[in-house]
């Protein structure tokens, strides 16, 4: 394990890729030892407005608490860390997927914790550069904001603990694009919660299941949505000036958004249950990611 | 009954076409020259006891000296007149206009529709209406047709032109025009009336309409500034489209002329120089009542006919509207017959399965081209009626073949129509927001000071319209210039578009055309006007322009034509994004990912691989995808072995690959291991296959399947 | 070769976006010029307005093939959806169209895009499903080519320009840049969309990019465009292929983003002959594999020499000064 940086910066900014490179040395990569910051945020791109959204130490809050809390199994941080790092940094997803955030939260505010959670626990150890500087759904904390951003019912986080649940659901299933359309998201949750899938294999399944006849059925057409409001985003984005911290034992609350139609997530649970039930492959290992 | 003109001047005109004097009906009728003479004078009226003798001596009935709408029969009878050769011996190979042209029934649309908008009846507000007729004769029809047009009369001097045939372009075309005619048993006759328009005012020699049109070859008289033909070419092509070089016309006038309004019938042949008899022919002739006040009362000139003789001459008017009907014999469509070869008109003569093919592509061509044409004059809105409606009718011996066709404008033009529709109606806007919408600019037309005077007179407002184009339309992203008279006199594509923009057509409204509201409506109609070649084609430097203004008056036009186009662009395009690019345009340009569809997928070399040609499947009894497939093979002896690989589509990802449960050659390959190896040379290849059903990850119903061949090694 | 297992309509929807207006921040609409959207490029580009904008709703027609409302046509319940979906933000909204009038193929209706939810480019699609065979919700139709929702562009053009930033490599803010500071650019291939850094330190190489001199200036300038994009396209090609997913089996997933399309453009020069779909699969054999990827460098050059078009650049060049050299002479 390393130590934290010992020059934290105050603000969030843009770190590019090409920019991050030379940092992700090997003997980060291996948790052998970390840097001391001061070089890096020479390249950092500062964010161009002045948001108080952009202190770093909410941040920092967090991800220290998740690493005592969970020192004993690392891997459920995540249901904890994900909807209060959402709730923290509140961005909108057009702010979220600028990968720039990303990479300077994990190699200039905690590259500590990104070595803690992701380090193998194996012989030779190495932490994939992707948790540090990835895609969206594999960067260690572009994964939770995002998972917990997809997995939300309006401003409702205990779907995104229930997803998390589950380490095959959202690292299978947060690279399809078909978890976009809100109601199936909820419906896999749902089957979750209900134990209709609960090993990797079956979730994998179950993934490719929906993936493969979402070539054929449009579930928007068989589910729909509510129509996308912005307000209620931008009012939480604004509320967060006055926020505090979020709560530790409480999940809080996510943006006031409409949550998803009950009968959209029933509909959509019966055609994937049934997909499940009546797939020919069952009993036998799929062709699903691993 | 309907009253005719005055008793004396009706009087006079009838002893001068019976050639007799006023002393000699005093005399038959047992008076006084001096009371036939107060007739004349209008000074008293015959008693009716009186009436009946002047009827008898004038050899007609008392009906028609008491109602006086016509002309007595009696006196010299309607014939041709064929103007004599000249007494130098000079010929002429036939009317230079009428043969400049060849025969074109959609130039003929063009030109008499243009002289019909010239001639409309401004006063009332109301189109002019105009209406072709195609009408084929055959038979009896045909042969009481001939009689009125006094064919035995004319036989002669066809017959000496036919035996001229091969020395005279004229003579061929009117050898096959007769041999038509006798050959095929038939006539066609084109027929072109207008209505709301001047008719032929005026006097038989005088200057006037009348004889602007009948007398005179080439020659313009124009009703005003805005007229937009002339008829000098435009009759021509009356003439140009008769293989017999013959119209006969029936005028109805807007203002009297010899006290009377209704039936001035005037015909005119147009033929070579001839012999007939011994006797030369300069080459016009004319059918007419032979005039007593010429030289041996031999020429003839227009008469006023009864309806019963119209209605022989099949020139028999609707209702009294002035205008003009002209009655082209032998109507001929050169241009069409082999543009109808191209298009498919055969399918509509074997649809109909008689030979009335040429009159219907007559038809077809005549409304295209109306619409074509004319589409901004037929175009009305708001309270504003269109300038001109025309419409097309083909009948067969009286009988419909193809029903009266009012002629829609925006089946040609439908944005330009939209366009026009929505500045009549003020309905444009100011920038398009939505597609359908019109959109207006003004652009300035300064005007020149005339006789040479730097400087400007004033500043006109010309309009410019656009709007988005229709998917059906061709040549797009023009515009379109018109002043008053609606005509398209240019057309213009925009240059420099930036790419992205959509098409759309527009018009630019100048002078009149943009209405009353600006200024200088008059003097920028006039200028144009000058500015306008006899083609009627273009706007730019004329000699009318360099005298009445200067050498460099047309580079106003020019600069009206700059203003156009940077109104269009600014209207129909986003311009270009303003501040530079960083790197500047051209590495910009370099480094663009295309992200069109049609990009890449493959390159062929040449060499080429097996690949899929065919593909059907279905599934079968157990849920498995069951195929056919059939491949390409590629010329060469050395074909790479190739695998058949069956997967699922998704949403995104990788895609889900299916086992195969059997797998087996058909014809033209073999199968090893799940892999084809072809049989070189057969050209194509067969295979059937099912999948194993244990590997399919969701119900099959609910699949897509994807059968591809991949290289079984790579490259 | 794709197969469905039930009746379809055998010809795409098309998609025409018929008007699209702003909601400001106020709450009033600003209808936008219909400038802002190219139907030849099927473009939709929001950024005309600035960014003071809350949503935009995009006015839609589509017009089914013919079929769709037949009396005897094997479906019932046809209903139309525009789909709009950003793989860069993982949004998905759907719209219902209705039908314009009873048995029309023409459904009209509008779709909103919320400006939070874009950084550059969405996609909008139309499907037409129905139920076949009593299966609910299955697609009959779609259009072929989906239209291009751009939130950022101020031009309604399809092809994506990539990022090119002028910057002073020795002072940039970006120090990173600053070991480069003799390159006269550089390509960086790890943001949204590759960026290329033209160094302005170097004298007199930004001026000559932005002039629009003729001469022998302007050969120089366009010898050096074809150069600079040649090695854009080397540098973005060796990105896109070192940077794939990839299936379980080992093989590649074709890439979504501009690096799919980059794929697209290239590969068929790399790997001649083959659907592009295998030729990636033989470029990643021959990376991640034991041999054949330094022989591939050469067929990797010439797609950039292809796609740079440098043969035709030069053939112009090269004519241009032959005439320069003639006028000189004479």
């Amino acid at each position: 394990m390393i130590e934290k940086p010992s020059h934290i910066p105050a603000r969030l900014g843009f770190l590019a890729g090409t920019a991050a490179d030379p940092f992700l040395r090997e003997e980060l990569l291996q948790g052998i030892r970390g840097h001391q910051g001061v070089d890096l945020a020479k390249v950092v791109d500062p964010l161009p407005e002045e948001d108080p959204r952009w202190r770093v130490d909410p941040i920092r809050d967090l991800v220290d608490d998740a690493m005592h809390e969970f020192a004993g199994n690392r891997t459920q941080a995540d249901a904890w860390l994900a909807p209060r790092l959402h709730a923290s940094l509140r961005m909108t997803r057009r702010e979220a997927a600028d990968r720039r955030l990303w990479n300077h939260i994990a190699l200039a505010v905690a590259p500590d914790y990104v070595v803690w959670r992701h380090l193998p626990n194996k012989s030779e150890p190495r932490t994939a550069p992707e948790r540090f500087r990835g895609p969206l759904d594999r960067q260690c904390f572009s994964r939770l904001w995002w998972a917990a951003e997809i997995f939300r019912d309006g401003n409702d986080y205990s779907p995104v603990v229930t997803a998390f649940g589950n380490q095959d659901l959202v690292h299978t299933v947060l690279r399809s694009t078909w978890i976009d359309h809100r109601p199936s998201a909820q419906a896999v949750v749902r089957l979750l919660e209900a134990g209709v899938v609960s090993t990797g294999r079956e979730i994998n399944g179950l993934s490719v299941a929906i993936n493969a006849a979402g070539a054929t059925l449009l579930y928007d057409a068989l589910a729909p949505d509510v129509p996308r409001d912005p307000e209620p985003l931008r009012q939480w984005i604004e509320d967060a000036t006055t926020a505090p911290p979020v709560s530790r034992r409480h999940l809080p609350d996510g943006p006031d958004e409409e949550p998803v139609p009950k009968e959209s997530v029933a509909t959509l649970v019966g055609h994937f249950t049934d997909f499940f039930e009546t797939a020919p492959v069952r009993g036998r290992d799929t062709e699903g990611r691993v | 009954m309907e009253t005719g003109e005055e008793f004396g001047p009706w009087l006079a005109r009838q002893l001068k076409l019976t050639g007799k004097s006023q002393a000699e009906l005093a005399e038959e009728l047992g008076l006084t020259r001096a009371a036939v003479s107060a007739w004349i004078t209008k000074r008293s009226i015959p008693r009716p006891t009186v009436m009946q003798e002047i009827a008898r001596a004038l050899g007609t009935d008392i009906g028609t000296v008491h109602s006086r709408t016509t002309d007595t029969q009696a006196g010299l009878p309607v014939t041709w007149y064929h103007r004599p050769g000249y007494p130098d011996g000079g010929r002429d190979g036939g009317n230079a206009a009428a043969f400049a042209f060849e025969p074109d029934v959609q130039v003929l649309a063009r030109e008499t529709c243009q002289n019909s908008l010239d001639e409309r009846i401004r006063e009332n507000g109301r189109p002019v209406r105009v209406r072709y007729t195609i009408h084929e004769l055959t038979g009896e029809k045909l042969a009481a047709f001939r009689q009125a047009i006094l064919w035995d009369e004319l036989q002669p001097h066809y017959a000496a032109v036919s035996a001229n045939a091969a020395h005279q372009k004229v003579g061929r075309v009117i050898d096959a025009g007769v041999r038509d005619m006798f050959e095929n048993g038939r006539l066609v006759l084109l027929r072109v009336d207008d209505y709301n328009a001047s008719g032929l005012t005026g006097d038989d020699y005088d200057d006037g309409r009348f004889a602007a049109v009948v007398r005179r070859q080439l020659e313009s008289l124009k009703s005003g500034s805005s007229a937009g033909g002339s008829y000098g070419l435009g009759k021509a092509t009356l003439w140009a489209t008769s293989a017999l070089g013959l119209v006969l016309i029936n005028s109805t006038l807007s203002e009297p002329h010899e006290g009377r309004t209704e039936r001035r019938v005037i015909g005119r042949l147009e033929l070579p120089w001839r012999t007939v008899d011994g006797r030369t022919c300069a080459g016009p002739a004319w059918f007419g009542r032979p005039d007593p006040e010429s030289p041996a009362a031999e020429v003839t000139r227009s008469f006023w006919a009864n309806p019963e003789t119209v209605a022989s001459l099949h020139l028999t008017r609707d209702g009294d509207d002035p205008g003009t009907s002209f009655l082209i014999v032998g109507a001929q469509d050169v241009a069409g017959l082999a543009d109808d070869d191209a298009d498919g008109g055969k399918s509509d003569s074997e649809e109909n399965g008689d030979d009335t093919r040429d009159i219907r592509a007559m038809h077809r061509r005549l409304v295209a081209a109306l619409g074509r044409d004319f589409w901004a004059a037929m175009t009305g809105g708001g309270n504003r009626e269109p300038l001109l409606e025309t419409s097309v009718r083909t009948l067969r011996n009286d009988e419909i073949v193809l029903e009266e066709e009012r002629v829609d404008p925006a089946n040609e033009e439908p944005s330009r129509t939209r366009a026009l529709r929505a500045h009549f109606e003020g309905t444009t806007v100011e920038r398009l927001t939505e597609s359908g919408q019109v959109a207006h600019r003004f652009v300035p037309l300064d005007l020149p000071l005339s006789g040479g005077g730097r400087g400007t007179h004033g500043r006109h407002q010309a309009l410019v319209l656009i709007t988005a184009a229709e998917e059906s339309e061709e040549e797009l992203n023009q515009v379109h210039y018109m002043r008053g008279n609606l005509m398209t006199v240019k057309k213009a594509r925009v240059p420099n578009l930036p790419l992205g923009t959509d098409p759309f057509q527009a018009v630019l409204l100048v002078g009149r055309a943009v209405g009353d509201s600006v200024p200088f409506v008059n003097e920028a109609e006039e200028f144009l006007r000058a500015a306008e070649p006899p083609e009627h084609d273009r706007w730019g430097q004329t000699d009318e322009l360099t005298l009445r203004w200067s050498h460099s008056a047309f580079r106003r036009i020019n600069r009206l034509t700059t203003e156009v186009n940077s109104a269009v662009k600014d209207l129909a395009a986003r311009p270009k994004s303003a501040g530079r690019r960083p790197g500047g345009e051209k590495l910009g340009k370099a480094l663009v990912l295309k992200q069109s569809p049609a990009a890449g997928s493959r390159v062929r070399t040449g060499t080429g691989r097996p690949d899929l040609q065919e593909l059907s499947a279905e599934i079968g009894p157990a849920g498995e995808w069951r195929v056919t497939a059939e491949v390409k093979l590629p010329r060469g002896v050395e074909l790479p072995a190739m695998r058949p690989v069956a997967e699922l589509d998704v949403r995104s990802g990788p895609r889900p690959r299916l086992a195969w449960a059997e797998l087996e050659a058909v014809d033209g390959c073999e199968v090893e291991d799940g892999v084809l190896r072809f049989v070189p040379g057969v050209g194509r290849a067969t295979f059937r296959g099912s999948t194993d059903v244990e590997s399919h990850p969701v119900r099959t119903t609910l699949t897509r399947l994807v059968l591809e061949l991949r290289a079984e090694k790579g490259d | 070769m794709k197969i469905y297992p039930y009746k379809r309509l055998n010809r795409p929807i098309a998609l025409r976006v018929t008007s699209v207006s702003l909601r400001l921040p106020d709450g009033t609409r600003d209808p936008l010029d219909i400038s802002a959207f190219s139907t030849q490029q099927q473009t939709v580009a929001l950024g005309v307005a600035g960014d003071a904008w809350v949503s935009a709703r995009i006015g839609l027609s589509a017009t089914l093939p013919p079929g769709s409302t037949a009396a005897d046509a094997p479906w019932s319940d046809v209903r139309v959806l525009a789909v709009l979906s950003d793989g860069e933000t993982n949004v998905r909204t759907s719209a219902r169209l209705r039908q314009s009038a009873p048995e029309s193929k023409d459904w009209i209706g509008d779709i909103d895009v919320l400006r939070d939810d874009h950084v550059g480019r969405a996609s909008l699609e139309v499907y037409a499903v129905a139920t076949v065979d009593d299966v609910a919700g299955r697609s009959i139709a779609e259009t072929d080519t989906p239209w291009v929702v751009d939130a950022m562009a101020n031009e309604p053009l399809r092809g994506l320009a990539l990022d090119i930033q002028q910057v002073d490599f020795r002072k940039s803010s970006r120090e990173w840049l600053r070991p480069y500071a003799d390159a006269p650019w550089i390509v960086d291939a790890s943001g949204r969309v590759p960026t290329v850094y033209v160094n302005s330190a170097v004298e007199g190489l930004a001026e000559l990019l932005g002039s629009r001199s003729g001469g022998i200036e302007n050969k120089v300038h366009e010898l050096l465009v074809t150069q600079m994009a040649t090695d854009v396209w080397t540098a973005v090609f060796h990105s896109a292929v070192g940077d794939l997913e990839i299936e379980p089996d080992g093989s590649p997933v074709f890439p979504t983003d501009w690096q799919g399309e980059v794929l697209r453009e290239m590969l068929p020069y790399v790997v001649p002959d083959v659907h592009v779909e295998e030729a990636l699969r033989t470029v990643h054999r021959r990376r991640t594999g034991d041999a054949g990827w330094v022989e591939l460098q050469t067929r990797i050059h010439f797609a950039a020499i292809r796609r740079a078009e440098v043969t035709k650049s030069l053939a112009g060049i090269l004519r241009g000064l032959v005439q320069m050299n003639q006028g000189t002479e004479s």
